[in-house]
């Protein structure tokens, strides 16, 4: 029987391992017993010394390189991480998981691509781990584990609130009745057995439901407490001093992060992700995506305020002076970087004015305090003009997500092929941008 | 109705016919947490951050002033008059006649037929947040152009914004369902299913969007993502869904054209409602028992939304006092 805590290290089994552990110095150090489970882990390839890891600290950062392989390289093989599997070395993954969400938290933002990366890797180990568990032994776990977690019997949806809120799952998956969700097999026949003419109900609750669901559930908890968890030692890191290991640790990762990605795809090299690379320079037409590029054509009454002044003014800003917001401070202000504003009056407001002006009717032919709502939203304050002595009395806005476009402005987000894989306009300008200066390169160099 | 109520007849509504009776109770209790706004000139509401004691102070403003629109917060505030300290907010689905896409009578503003179309989504949408969702203490608004659901579920009140538009998606139908399904202890294989052979949950009332829309189609619509020899044969073939032969349906279009369908069907789910509204934590909503001047009729709480009848329980009496 696999461990409770090789599934959810949260659980009390998880913390008691983690409080047994002991000195976080010899994390670097080789560890044989670690070593041994390893070599003799079931299916494992050793093709090379490199392959195994030798250290928890190794082990922490094989966990990222699995995720990262996982997801990016074509070649993957998984049995070259076979021992992420191998439920015997639960202690030590345990004990991975804690310093790596610790070195994390320290390291980078919350909502940091880094940290997305760790978060949804813990998800994707948990359903494979799951997955490999004999049936009869697999259906015990999840239910002693969602339990352990915060459910007893039937589940309403609103226990889960913060996990659909934060979109780890989506209503839409659930089968749900009057607020509960519909997990066993007595509680959906007695619900939907007479919906089912053609097929056999108890087939379909296989299909629909069985322990499929219950397994996403479980590992959307669990992806949501490690989330929460590292916000936790984010806050208590302002209290408590943070092992200067786990700081080492943290910065080891934001070297290597990057460095293992860019093995699969050069747009992400470099520290930052996508953001780290992408410089501040002219804005280019062609690179925005279709949403910004309807909205510059002009936009019909009823949704023009929003079209301009939420999205269009913070995309155009963000996309001419700091592209790579999302993965920098985001407490910058635009004479950060437009020390005497020339480019925000010389480019960024004439291009959001065309904009308006595009607008049927003219946005400012009926709507003239639109312009202060523009200038409010770059930081400014609610004043005509753009002066450097009112600027921090507003926030400079980050640009809209896809998501609230599709809320907001559904009318402007019809997405093409660029916009694949995005989730914020910005990313998909960024994207377009790199590819269009790749390809000037290359013809210059033709 | 549906003409301009002038100075004249707003203040007779409000002296003579208008009562704090008429003022639900989910609106009286906790009143002085609540923001309340008005529109003196026909202009929008830029009479803000008003408050009231109770309701005898509400009821004296609205004899005196008369105004051409009140609205009320859906936030609770400690502090309302500065919209600070705020507690929670009524969960909302927005539906506004003229503003559905796909409408039988495509008039230009709002008619007997679009309103009745509008009471049949919202009853369509009640049923779900409470069949489904679990949602309790919903109330449903007449607005005088549509009708707000304003909810009032403790849960969903303290909900933030991306949560409201989670529940939003599901409710609206604004996401395409799962088709394909794995699950290791049917068996190894996947299945594909499409919505409509699913009868339950969210493919249910997929379904059940779908064909409402597809039944109020005129022809002439342009909807994204459908051309016209689509639009044509969706017209065409539209006639097996009265007995729910989907199958036979979707192969008459084919498959590939089926997923267009889907697809602008889960966008047109959306802007059925107003979403920016449904997502708001600080918006205010036409007041109920408030006179929509523009189209001089009450703004009023649905008691029964199986017979309600706008025409019969939301116009003033002074309506039927005009001599034209």
């Amino acid at each position: 029987m696999v461990s409770l805590s090789f599934i959810n290290p949260l659980s009390n089994e998880g913390r008691e391992i983690l409080k047994d552990y002991g000195d976080l110095n010899q994390l670097d150090n080789e560890d044989e017993s670690l070593i041994e489970e390893v070599i003799h882990t079931q299916n494992q390839k050793i093709s090379d010394d490199d392959i195994i890891p030798k250290s928890y600290k190794q082990l922490a950062l094989k966990r990222i390189q699995w995720a990262i392989e996982k997801k990016n390289n074509k070649n993957y093989s998984q049995q070259e991480f076979e021992y992420l599997f191998n439920g015997d070395l639960y202690r030590q993954d345990v004990v991975a998981f804690h310093i790596l969400s610790q070195a994390i938290a320290m390291e980078f933002n919350i909502t940091s691509r880094e940290t997305r990366l760790f978060i949804e890797s813990q998800g994707r180990l948990i359903e494979e781990r799951l997955a490999k568990i004999p049936p009869a032994n697999r259906s015990e776990i999840i239910d002693d584990t969602l339990r352990e977690i915060q459910t007893d019997g039937s589940i309403n949806w609103k226990t889960l609130k913060d996990v659909i809120a934060s979109k780890k799952l989506s209503l839409t998956q659930l089968l749900l009745d009057k607020g509960e969700i519909v997990l066993e097999s007595d509680d959906f026949l007695y619900k939907f057995e007479d919906a089912f003419q053609d097929r056999p109900a108890e087939k379909m609750y296989d299909i629909l439901v069985g322990e499929k669901l219950k397994e996403v559930i479980l590992s959307r908890l669990i992806m949501q407490k490690t989330e929460e968890y590292i916000k936790r030692i984010k806050e208590m890191s302002k209290i408590i001093e943070i092992h200067p290991v786990i700081i080492e640790l943290g910065e080891e990762l934001k070297e290597f992060i990057p460095t293992e990605i860019s093995k699969y795809n050069t747009y992400f090299a470099g520290s930052g992700g996508i953001y780290g690379t992408v410089k501040a320079g002219k804005l280019i037409r062609e690179a925005f995506p279709p949403c910004i590029q309807k909205t510059i054509e002009g936009v019909s009454s009823g949704g023009r305020n929003d079209a301009i002044v939420l999205l269009l003014t913070s995309f155009v800003s963000y996309a001419r002076l700091y592209p790579r917001i999302f993965a920098a401070d985001s407490s910058v202000k635009v004479s950060d970087i437009d020390a005497d504003l020339s480019i925000t009056e010389n480019e960024i407001l004439p291009l959001i004015y065309e904009a308006a002006d595009n607008c049927s009717p003219p946005l400012f032919d009926d709507q003239p305090q639109e312009k202060i709502n523009i200038i409010s939203k770059l930081g400014f304050g609610m004043h005509e003009e753009v002066n450097l002595e009112n600027e921090g009395e507003t926030k400079w806005y980050t640009p809209m997500s896809c998501e609230k476009i599709k809320i907001h402005l559904p009318h402007l987000c019809q997405p093409d092929k660029s916009c694949k894989g995005i989730n914020n306009p910005l990313s998909c300008y960024t994207r377009n941008k790199f590819q269009l200066d790749k390809s000037k390169k290359a013809e210059k160099s033709d | 109705m549906f003409s301009k109520a002038t100075l004249k007849e707003r203040r007779q509504y409000y002296r003579e016919e208008w009562s704090v009776k008429d003022l639900p109770d989910f609106i009286t209790d906790n009143i002085t947490k609540r923001e309340f706004g008005f529109d003196h000139l026909g202009q929008g509401p830029n009479d803000r951050y008003r408050t009231f004691k109770g309701k005898e102070s509400l009821r004296k403003f609205l004899r005196y002033k008369a105004p051409f629109a009140a609205y009320i917060s859906v936030a609770f505030y400690n502090n309302p008059k500065k919209r600070q300290d705020w507690l929670k907010a009524e969960y909302i689905f927005d539906v506004d006649a003229k503003d559905i896409p796909i409408r039988s009578c495509q008039c230009d503003s709002v008619c007997e037929v679009c309103l009745g179309e509008a009471l049949e989504i919202v009853n369509t949408l009640i049923d779900d947040l409470e069949g489904d969702l679990g949602l309790n203490n919903i109330h449903l608004i007449y607005s005088g152009r549509g009708y707000h659901i304003r909810i009032l579920d403790e849960e969903m009140m303290t909900a933030g914004s991306e949560l409201r538009g989670e529940v939003l998606k599901y409710a609206a139908g604004a996401e395409i369902p799962n088709t394909t399904f794995s699950n290791s202890s049917a068996s190894n294989t996947s299945f594909n299913f499409e919505h409509f052979s699913i009868p339950v949950g969210y493919s249910r009332l997929f379904t059940q969007k779908v064909k409402y829309n597809i039944q109020h189609l005129v022809g002439n619509e342009q909807l994204d993502g459908i051309n016209p020899k689509l639009m044509k044969d969706i017209m065409k073939y539209r006639h097996f869904l009265d007995d729910n032969k989907w199958g036979l349906f979707k192969s008459n279009i084919g498959p590939r054209r089926y997923k267009n369908l889907v697809e602008a069907m889960a966008k047109v789910n959306l802007s059925t409602i107003d979403a920016k509204v449904s997502i708001d934590l600080k918006r205010i909503l036409r007041l109920p028992s408030s006179l929509h001047s523009k189209v001089s009729m009450k703004c009023v709480e649905v008691k029964n939304r199986e017979t309600f009848d706008p025409f019969k329980e939301a116009v003033p009496k002074f309506v039927y006092e005009r001599k034209d």
